[in-house]
């Protein structure tokens, strides 16, 4: 694609829009609390993106939201999570975004500083579903929410990390499953195994990703934090972020870790072909390693991820947002509202796998049955512990910058032994900072 | 003007008018639009504001993007150093009579009429660290290697994937114009005693002068816009080692920095005008 390409698609989308615009929207009546009755019924048609892939809870539910909403259409494209970081931000910039789109909690800084996201608090009323938005997430849910104090997208699932393990392999060889850091690098050596005689462990290894995610979760840990209080500084280069990053490198050193970068490929492979026998991740990987891995079905469990002083991981998800721009946005609140009901809620885990966000899901005793597939393990609770302790990445306007290539490149650079922990922290705490000003 | 002139005139205007709205509306419009962004802090939802050249000095003073540039260079450079040589040692072993000369031709054109985001994610298979070129090297006994992964050679790798995709285009036209030299230079260089090595310096390579220009001019300008290998193969890493301009250019539009990816994309235009000049300038002075 030539530098004139996106522009180009950008002034095309513009006159598409523009003409488009004309006949759309249609005022509603606050949708949340009211009766249908008190609905605007004029036709309309919304437009929905979602990432989610085959096995999204969103487009079955469609049809029941369209019986429910009969003079609302639903235009569902189905994108995935890359095409949607590109075409959101091109249909933006075109004045072409759909009425409701998924949106990865980690792109909500961006978004929500430039001013792409529709102030839900004021559409809704602060209502979702009858009751106040606050009542229906917890506290670090409600939080990650919010930019400015209003809400600018709903939590649709949650992501927190928690470590998967090859419990039949710890069985085996009567390891006991790690609690805290020592543990886990005593597990991870007495795990690894040199099957090719070259003197390197090649397989049952601990997977090292060189990212932010896994990178903060280590930080959060050992009671470093990501920025300063008021986000006008970098704080990932303190001592404890240095040591959480050497821990993290400490794999790599022994060999017990394999650095997973773009030579390693699919990591379904890794878990089929025995490279892998512990990562750190969140609970949508419960769906992934069920369907792509079916007859590893009482291999794998789940655990709280260990930790130095305290439990921590990065909080994430998906989040359901309505672009400021969108053209039909108070049948695009119907929509999410619909969206985040329990039935919905729970198709997130049913149909996904994944963690549905909000409170009434998180309580059924749907997500709490034990799973033959985690060896009649219950492993939906041990993602919801992670849920209550995780914190959410700083919402701050260079946030994108800041964890890509910032942070990522500074934790790449240390797991891959082109500087010190120290070294290439403080260089991207001096980009950092420069970012934030 | 006479009614019949006017209404053939007419017919004219309307026929190429979808191709003028088309280059207006596609290229021109874009191109004054982004010069004028590229002096503006822009996001594409509030309107734009004017910084002047503070998105140029901000790149141009900025560590990673002076690496972007420098891998860009690098890949031309490696690339054009690659490309068109074995293209043309191709098209000479092509151009003798020889057994399923037209199946070497199509073979060697089919990667060329493959979308770039294929090749790349096969040669991203070939580069695994189980993959085919790995598992060669330990037939071997040689210890394999996480090529994509090494800052060292995962550029080198990229340019590789991107030659074997590109010689083909390099080999067909060479090829074309190898057709075009007279059979008669030759003969007249062998009755002067002339071996083999001297008709290709003294024939081969004159004869050929416009279509190396063609073919470096068309390469460099194509080179500095790589971006489909990286964004598949690397995203730009690892630790930037395969961060190119056009990468540079598609990571601010996508963090919704309209302005500086535009800046971007006239320093591009600036790079990509200069060299054009320079090789018309310099090696075209015996085409006029």
């Amino acid at each position: 694609m030539n530098q004139w390409t996106r522009p180009a698609v950008a002034l095309a989308a513009v006159a598409l829009v523009a003409s488009a615009c004309g006949s759309a929207a249609s005022p509603a009546a606050s949708p949340a609390a009211s009766p249908a009755a008190s609905l605007d019924t004029t036709p309309v048609t919304i437009t929905v993106w979602d990432y989610y892939g085959e096995a999204t809870p969103i487009r079955p539910a469609v049809e029941g939201f369209q019986k429910e909403y009969p003079w609302i259409t639903v235009a569902y494209e189905a994108l995935d999570w890359d095409s949607m970081n590109e075409k959101f931000a091109v249909g933006v910039a075109a004045g072409a975004a759909p009425d409701v789109a998924t949106l990865d909690m980690t792109w909500i800084p961006t978004l929500a500083s430039n001013g792409v996201l529709e102030d839900l608090s004021t559409l809704s009323g602060g209502m979702l579903n009858g009751a106040p938005i606050a009542d229906q997430y917890n506290a670090g849910a409600d939080e990650a929410m919010k930019y400015d104090g209003t809400y600018v997208t709903m939590l649709f699932d949650f992501d927190a990390y928690a470590l998967y393990y090859r419990s039949d392999l710890f069985e085996q060889k009567g390891i006991a499953v790690p609690g805290t850091w020592d543990e886990l690098r005593a597990a991870a050596k007495a795990l690894a195994e040199d099957t090719n005689g070259d003197g390197k462990p090649d397989t049952y290894l601990y997977q090292v990703w060189p990212d932010t995610f896994h990178y903060a979760q280590f930080l959060f840990q050992n009671g470093g934090a990501i920025l300063t209080d008021d986000l006008t500084a970098a704080a990932f280069n303190s001592s404890e972020g240095v040591s959480a990053l050497e821990f993290n490198k400490s794999f790599i050193d022994d060999g017990s870790g394999i650095y997973w970068g773009p030579d390693q490929g699919d990591q379904m492979a890794g878990f089929k072909d025995g490279t892998l026998a512990m990562f750190q991740n969140g609970p949508y990987m419960m769906g992934v390693l069920k369907s792509g891995a079916p007859e590893m079905a009482g291999k794998w469990k789940v655990a709280t991820a260990p930790f130095s002083k305290q439990p921590g991981s990065y909080l994430g998800g998906t989040g359901l947002g309505i672009p400021a721009a969108a053209a039909n946005k108070d049948a695009a609140w119907l929509f999410v509202s619909y969206m985040l009901r329990l039935e919905q809620q729970l198709g997130v885990y049913t149909y996904a796998g994944a963690a549905p966000a909000t409170t009434a899901a998180l309580d059924s005793p749907e997500l709490t049955k034990p799973d033959p597939y985690f060896g009649d393990q219950a492993p939906f609770g041990v993602f919801l512990d992670a849920m209550k302790t995780a914190t959410h990445f700083p919402y701050v306007e260079s946030w994108a910058e800041i964890q890509t290539p910032t942070m990522d490149d500074a934790v790449a650079a240390t797991l891959l032994g082109q500087s010190s922990a120290k070294d290439s922290l403080d260089a991207a705490a001096e980009e950092t900072n420069a970012l934030l000003k | 003007m006479t009614l019949a002139r006017l209404r053939r005139q007419s017919i004219g205007y309307a026929l190429i008018a979808p191709a003028v709205v088309t280059v207006v509306v596609f290229l021109l419009i874009p191109i004054v639009l982004s010069a004028y962004w590229s002096f503006t802090e822009y996001n594409g939802v509030k309107p734009p504001t004017w910084v002047g050249l503070d998105n140029y000095a901000t790149l141009l003073t900025s560590p990673r993007f002076q690496r972007s540039i420098w891998n860009t260079v690098v890949f031309v450079v490696l690339g054009m150093g690659l490309g068109p040589p074995l293209g043309l040692a191709t098209a000479l072993l092509l151009n003798r009579a020889m057994r399923f000369r037209g199946v070497f031709r199509v073979a060697f054109f089919l990667p060329v009429m493959t979308s770039l985001v294929v090749v790349a994610t096969i040669w991203k298979m070939l580069y695994n660290e189980n993959g085919l070129i790995n598992e060669i090297l330990r037939l071997f006994t040689l210890p394999g290697h996480n090529w994509l992964s090494d800052p060292n050679t995962a550029l080198p790798s990229i340019v590789v994937a991107s030659v074997w995709q590109g010689f083909g285009f390099e080999t067909v036209v060479f090829l074309a114009a190898l057709g075009g030299i007279p059979r008669d230079y030759y003969d007249a260089a062998r009755v002067d005693g002339a071996g083999r090595w001297a008709q290709f310096r003294y024939v081969t390579l004159p004869g050929l002068r416009p279509t190396i220009l063609f073919i470096y001019i068309i390469g460099i300008i194509g080179s500095f816009q790589v971006f489909d290998q990286i964004f598949v193969m690397t995203q730009g890493g690892p630790v930037n080692a395969t961060r190119t301009m056009v990468f540079d250019l598609y990571d601010k539009f996508n963090s919704l920095h309209l302005g500086e990816a535009s800046a971007v994309a006239y320093i591009l235009f600036v790079i990509l005008a200069t060299l054009s000049w320079i090789q018309f300038r310099f090696f075209g002075e015996g085409d006029r």
